[in-house]
C-alpha cells in the first residue's frame, strides 16, 4: 500500500499562517489532520462494537487483529473493518466567538486559530464517524448546530462564517448549552478564557456532569503571553471598552507573572475537574498542538 | 554678572516644559486594542505612573538651548574689575547749549551744535555726560549717561526757539546735577552767544568746589553785519466818514555796527500785502516807518510787520492783530435845571479817548425813560434825585442785567425810600470842609480803578481837595474803595447781579471839589466808566513767554464760547492743543512766534480767535559780556560740601556696561546652534524609531 504524502516527519508542522492562505476550510482541516493521523501509531477513539460499519485502509498503526484477512485475499490490499460502535460518539465544539478572540499581535488571529482547531477536529472526528456539532457562544449562544453524522458540512461552512463581535462571558451561554448535550459525548470548548478560573470552572463543569468527555483548548496570542510592548501607550479593552495607559517596560514582569498563575491554577482546577486542558499557542503551528495534546490524552485515558 | 532685565529670569520656568515633554511623548495618543485589561487592572496603580525619562541628550540640548535663550532676553553683562579700572578720572560733563533765537545770527546755530558734538566726541568712556537746551527755560534730555550716542543725537535733533536768553535757570539745573553726581570731577560746557541779556539771572548759582566752567563763544568773530529788528507798532485811529481808519507806524532799530541802506519795509494785513517802504538805518539808530491808513472792518484783523531778512532773521518780523475800535455808551443823567454846568467836566473829560471811544448821551432826570437805557452801557446819575416810578424799576433792572451806574452826591442828590435799591450806602446831609477841605485818606490801589495811580509818579489822587462831601453808610454787601481822611467812605462799590454801582461822595466838578481841575482827573473817570462798562483793552500781540489764559472774559468773548467751552488752540508750527475748559482755569503758554489760533469746538461758525505773538525784543542785543568773565564769575561762588564715590565700578551704568558687552548676542546664537543641534538629533531619533516599528 502506499502511503500518501508527508514522508518527512518534520513537514507536518506546517505553519498555520501558511494554511490560512488556503480559502477552503475543509482542504485545510484534510491537509492537517491527514499528516496528523498518519503518523499516529494507534487511533485514540477506538469503537468497539459488533456492526460493521464499513472497511477502511490499514494505516500504519492499525491494529492488526482487525484486518479483514478475505478482502486482502480478494484484493491484495490491507483493510481494517469498522464497527458501528465507533461513531456513536457525539463530538461537539464549543466555540468562544467573543470580541477578545479577534485579536492578533501579528500572524493570524485567535479566532482564525480556533476556528481551524475546531476544523481539523471535526474533520477528524467525522473521519472516526462521530457525530459532529457546533455551538458558537459570546454572552449568549450565537448558533447552535446539534451533533450529526452528516454535519460536518454545516459545522465548517459556519465555522467559516463566524465573526467575533460581542463581549463574552461563560456562565450564561455554557448553562444554557447544557440543555443541549443530554447524550453523552465529547466536548471542546476553545476560549481565550479570559475569566477568574473559579467562575471558569464553574461555568465549565455543569459541561461535564451528563458523563461528556470535556476538553477544553486555552487559545492565547504569544503577544497575551510575553507582553512584548515597549512603547508607552494606551491599551484598551476590546471588551469593556475600557482604556488604561500603560508602561510595558513597568508591567511586563508582573504580568507574565499574574498570566502564568492563571494558566496554572486553570489547569490545576481542570485537572482535578477531570478536564483535559491545553494551551495553544497562536504562533505555535497548529498541528504542533493539536498531535500534543492528542497523544497526551490518549495516554491518560489509559490511565483512566 | 548682572542682569538688565532680570524680569525675564522667571522664564526659568519654561525649561520645565522639555521635561514634561519628555516625560509624557512616552504616552502616545495612539490606543492598542488588548483582549483584557483583567491582568492590567490587578497591578497597582501606581507602579506604570511613574515615568522615566528617555533621550536624555535631547533632553538636555532642548533645556540649555531654553536657558541660553532666557538668559539673552535678560541681557547679562560683566561687572568685572577689568572694565573698571583706570575709571578714576571720570568726568561729569554737562554740555549748556544755547538756543535762543540770537544763535540764529549768521551761522551761529550750526557752530554751536558742532562744538556740542565736538565736546561730546571727546569724552572718555567713563564720562558721564548731560545735555542741557536753554533759551530762558533750561531742558534736559537724558542726565548723566555715557551713551554718547543719544547724547549727540540729542544735539543733532535740537532746534532753535524763539525766546531769549536767560542763563540762570540753565546754571541752576547744572547745580543741581553735580550735586547729585559722585563723579570726582565736575565739568561743564557753556556753549553760548554771551548776550549780556541774560546775565542778570546768574547770581543764584552756587557750583561745588573744584567745577570747571568752559565758556565756548560763538559769534565772537563775525564780521560787522547789520542787524534790524522791528520793536514793535503803533497805531493811530481814525473815523472818517464813519468807518475807522487805522495808520500803523513800525518801529525799527538797527542793533548791528554796520549801516543798511534802502532797507524793504512791507506791511501786511490778513496775508494782503498793503504797503512797502525803503528806509535806511544808521549804525545802532532807529526810526519809525507811518504805513498809509488802512480801513478796518467789523472783524479783527492779522497784521505783518516784515523787514528784508538779515543775519537774525527772526526779529525781523512783527505779528499784531487789529481790532475795531471799541465803543462805549454812556448815559449822563443830570438835574433838570437848564443852566447847570455840572456835567461839564465830565462830558469833555470823556469826549478824550479813542480806546475806547465814549459815546455820551445827556439828558436830565425828568426826561429820563427806560427807552434811554437801550443800548447803553454805563448810566450816570450826576448829582440829581434818584428816577422814580417806572423808570426807576428799569434802572433797576438794568443794572441787574449787567450794566453800570455811576450815582455821584451833590447839592440835589435824594434818594427817597421809595427809589430802588441800588445804592452802596446811605448819604446823609453834606459835611463842610471849607477851611483847608479834606483828603482821600485811603485809596484801594489794588482795584481796577485806583491801579493805574498804583506806581510811584503816575498820578496821586489823594492831592485832591474836598471842600464837601456826603456822608456815606455803606451796606453790609457794599466795598469802601476809597475813604476820606475822616473815614467817611468817599467811592463804595455794589454788585447787584451782573451789575455793578459805584457811589462817589463828592462831585465830579469843580463845586465841592477841586479834583477837576487835577490832572488825574481824566484817567480818573475814564477808569471809572471803563471799569462800570466791563471794558478790557484788547491786546495786540503778546511775546513769547507769556502766558494766556482761555478762561478770561476777554478770550470767552472774542471766541464767542460759552461759560464752559472746549477750545483747540492751534500754534504757528501747526501743533494743535485740545483745551477743555470746566471750572477751573487754562492757560496756553506761547512759546513760538507767530499766529496762534484758537477755536472754539462749540461754536457754530468757527471765526477763531487770532493771538498775535513776537519774540522778545532785548534778544536782538546781541551785546555780549566776555566769556571768561562770567565763567570766573559763576565758578567764584563755591558751594557746599558733597560726596564723591571712589567705587570706580559704579561710575558706568548696567545700561552702558550691557550696551558695550552686548553678550546677549552670544547666548542667542549658543541657543540657535543648541536648537538645530536639537533639530538633528530629534530627527535621527524619529527615525530610529520609526524603523524599529
Amino acid at each position: 500500500m502506499t502511503e500518501p504524502t508527508y514522508s518527512t516527519p518534520g513537514a507536518r508542522f506546517v505553519d498555520p499562517t501558511v494554511l490560512a492562505r488556503i480559502g477552503s476550510l475543509n482542504l485545510l482541516a484534510r491537509t492537517v489532520v491527514d499528516g496528523f493521523i498518519n503518523g499516529l501509531h494507534k487511533a485514540p477513539y477506538l469503537g468497539v462494537s459488533v456492526d460493521f460499519a464499513e472497511h477502511r485502509e490499514y494505516m500504519p498503526g492499525d491494529d492488526i487483529r482487525f484486518i479483514d484477512w478475505r478482502v486482502f485475499a480478494r484484493t491484495d490490499r490491507f483493510y481494517v473493518k469498522k464497527f458501528e460502535a465507533d461513531t456513536n460518539a457525539n463530538f461537539s465544539v464549543l466555540f468562544d466567538i467573543s470580541r477578545s478572540m479577534s485579536f492578533t499581535s501579528k500572524g493570524i488571529s485567535k479566532l482564525d486559530y480556533g476556528r481551524y482547531l475546531a476544523a481539523c477536529l471535526t474533520y477528524f472526528a467525522t473521519k472516526q464517524r462521530d457525530r459532529v456539532g457546533l455551538v458558537t457562544f459570546d454572552d449568549d449562544i450565537v448558533t447552535h448546530i446539534p451533533p450529526s453524522a452528516k454535519h460536518l458540512n454545516v459545522v465548517l461552512h459556519a465555522l467559516d462564517r463566524i465573526q467575533a463581535g460581542r463581549p463574552g462571558s461563560f456562565e450564561k451561554p455554557l448553562f444554557k448549552s447544557t440543555e443541549f448535550f443530554k447524550r453523552r459525548g465529547i466536548l471542546l470548548v476553545i476560549s481565550d478564557f479570559y475569566d477568574e478560573p473559579t467562575t471558569l470552572i464553574d461555568a465549565l463543569k455543569p459541561l461535564s456532569y451528563g458523563g461528556n468527555d470535556l476538553m477544553i483548548f486555552h487559545v492565547l496570542d504569544p503577544a497575551e503571553i510575553d507582553f512584548p510592548y515597549e512603547e508607552a501607550i494606551s491599551f484598551q479593552d476590546l471588551e469593556t471598552g475600557l482604556k488604561m495607559p500603560v508602561i510595558p517596560e513597568k508591567l511586563r514582569e508582573q504580568y507574565r507573572q499574574l498570566v502564568g498563575e492563571h494558566i496554572s491554577t486553570l489547569s490545576k482546577l481542570c485537572a482535578e475537574n477531570r478536564i483535559d486542558y491545553a494551551l495553544f499557542n497562536t504562533a505555535q503551528p497548529l498541528d504542533h498542538g493539536l498531535f500534543k495534546f492528542l497523544a497526551m490524552r490518549e495516554k491518560l485515558s489509559r490511565i483512566r | 554678572m548682572g542682569f538688565l532685565a532680570p524680569l525675564f529670569l522667571f522664564g526659568l520656568g519654561g525649561i520645565a516644559v522639555p521635561v514634561v515633554i519628555h516625560m509624557i511623548q512616552r504616552e502616545r495618543k495612539e490606543i492598542l486594542e488588548f483582549p483584557s485589561l483583567m491582568f492590567m487592572r490587578k497591578i497597582s496603580f501606581h507602579s506604570f505612573r511613574r515615568q522615566r525619562i528617555r533621550h536624555w541628550v535631547l533632553l538636555l540640548l532642548r533645556c540649555a538651548a531654553l536657558l541660553l535663550l532666557i538668559i539673552a532676553f535678560a541681557k547679562p553683562f560683566f561687572r568685572s574689575s577689568i572694565l573698571a579700572t583706570g575709571f578714576n578720572g571720570a568726568r561729569e560733563v554737562i554740555v549748556l547749549l544755547d538756543r535762543s533765537y540770537s544763535m540764529g545770527y549768521n551761522n551761529r546755530w550750526d557752530i554751536a551744535k558742532d562744538a556740542a558734538t565736538g565736546v561730546l566726541n571727546d569724552l572718555a568712556a567713563e564720562d558721564r555726560a548731560t545735555v542741557i537746551l536753554f533759551d530762558n527755560e533750561a531742558e534736559s534730555g537724558l542726565r548723566s549717561i555715557t551713551n554718547r550716542a543719544s547724547l549727540t543725537s540729542l544735539v543733532a535733533e535740537a532746534e532753535l526757539s524763539d525766546a531769549g536768553t536767560r542763563y540762570g535757570p540753565a546754571l541752576k539745573l547744572v547745580e543741581g546735577i553735580f550735586e547729585e553726581s559722585d563723579l570726582p570731577r565736575l565739568e561743564t560746557v557753556l556753549i553760548s552767544d554771551f548776550q549780556r541779556v541774560g546775565v542778570d539771572s546768574t547770581s543764584e548759582v552756587n557750583f561745588p568746589e573744584g567745577t570747571i566752567l568752559t565758556p565756548i563763544a560763538v559769534g565772537s568773530s563775525d564780521a560787522e553785519m547789520s542787524n534790524v529788528s522791528v520793536a514793535g507798532v503803533l497805531f493811530d485811529r481814525k473815523y472818517f466818514s464813519g468807518r475807522e481808519r487805522i495808520q500803523v507806524s513800525a518801529r525799527l532799530t538797527n542793533r548791528g555796527m554796520a549801516s543798511v541802506i534802502d532797507l524793504g519795509v512791507t506791511l501786511e494785513m490778513d496775508g494782503r500785502s498793503i504797503e512797502t517802504l525803503t528806509i535806511d538805518l544808521l549804525p545802532n539808530g532807529s526810526t519809525t516807518v507811518d504805513f498809509s491808513s488802512v480801513t478796518l472792518g467789523d472783524v479783527p484783523m492779522n497784521g505783518v510787520v516784515r523787514i528784508e531778512s538779515d543775519a537774525l532773521p527772526t526779529d525781523d518780523v512783527f505779528y499784531f492783530v487789529v481790532s475795531p475800535g471799541q465803543i462805549v455808551t454812556v448815559l449822563v443823567v443830570g438835574s433838570s435845571r437848564e443852566s447847570d454846568n455840572s456835567n461839564l467836566f465830565l462830558t469833555r473829560a470823556l469826549g478824550i479817548g479813542s480806546e475806547p471811544v465814549f459815546d455820551i448821551r445827556t439828558i436830565t432826570v425828568d426826561d429820563f425813560s427806560a427807552s434811554d437805557l437801550d443800548g447803553r452801557q454805563v448810566v450816570v446819575l450826576n448829582d440829581t434825585r434818584s428816577p422814580s416810578g417806572q423808570a426807576g424799576r428799569s434802572l433797576a433792572e438794568f443794572v441787574e442785567t449787567g450794566g453800570g451806574l455811576l450815582v455821584v452826591t451833590g447839592e440835589r442828590s435824594v434818594w427817597p425810600a421809595d427809589s430802588p435799591d441800588l445804592l452802596p450806602g446811605q448819604f446823609g446831609t453834606p459835611i463842610n470842609r471849607l477851611s483847608r477841605g479834606g483828603s482821600l485818606g485811603f485809596v484801594d490801589y489794588s482795584h481796577p480803578v485806583f491801579e493805574l495811580f498804583s506806581a510811584p509818579r503816575s498820578g496821586d489822587v489823594t492831592t485832591t481837595r474836598f471842600f464837601r462831601y456826603r456822608p456815606v453808610t455803606p451796606v453790609p454787601s457794599a466795598t469802601v474803595l476809597a475813604r476820606f481822611d475822616d473815614g467817611s467812605a468817599a467811592l463804595t462799590e455794589r454788585r447787584i447781579g451782573n451789575g455793578i454801582v459805584l457811589l462817589w461822595a463828592s462831585t465830579v466838578d469843580s463845586f465841592w471839589n477841586d479834583l477837576a481841575k487835577k490832572p488825574v482827573y481824566l484817567p480818573f473817570v475814564h477808569k471809572l466808566v471803563e471799569y462800570l462798562a466791563d471794558y478790557t483793552p484788547p491786546s495786540p500781540w503778546f511775546s513769547v513767554g507769556q502766558v494766556i489764559n482761555l478762561s478770561s472774559q476777554e478770550i470767552r468773548l472774542s471766541a464767542r464760547g460759552g461759560s464752559a467751552a472746549e477750545y483747540v488752540v492751534v500754534s504757528p508750527s501747526g501743533t494743535r492743543i485740545s483745551v477743555d475748559i470746566g471750572e477751573n482755569t487754562e492757560f496756553i503758554d506761547l512759546k513760538e512766534q507767530g499766529f496762534y489760533e484758537i477755536h472754539n469746538a462749540n461754536a457754530v461758525d468757527d471765526q477763531p480767535l487770532m493771538v498775535a505773538v513776537n519774540v522778545d525784543f532785548a534778544e536782538s542785543d546781541l551785546t555780549m559780556v566776555d566769556p571768561e568773565e562770567l565763567a570766573s564769575m559763576i565758578t567764584g561762588r563755591v558751594g557746599g560740601e558733597r560726596t564723591v564715590n571712589t567705587d570706580s565700578t559704579r561710575f558706568v551704568s548696567a545700561e552702558d556696561l550691557e550696551n558695550r558687552q552686548s553678550i546677549w548676542w552670544y547666548f542667542l546664537i549658543g541657543a540657535l546652534l543648541l536648537f538645530i543641534a536639537e533639530t538633528v538629533v530629534s530627527n535621527r531619533l524619529s527615525r530610529t524609531v520609526m524603523s524599529t516599528d
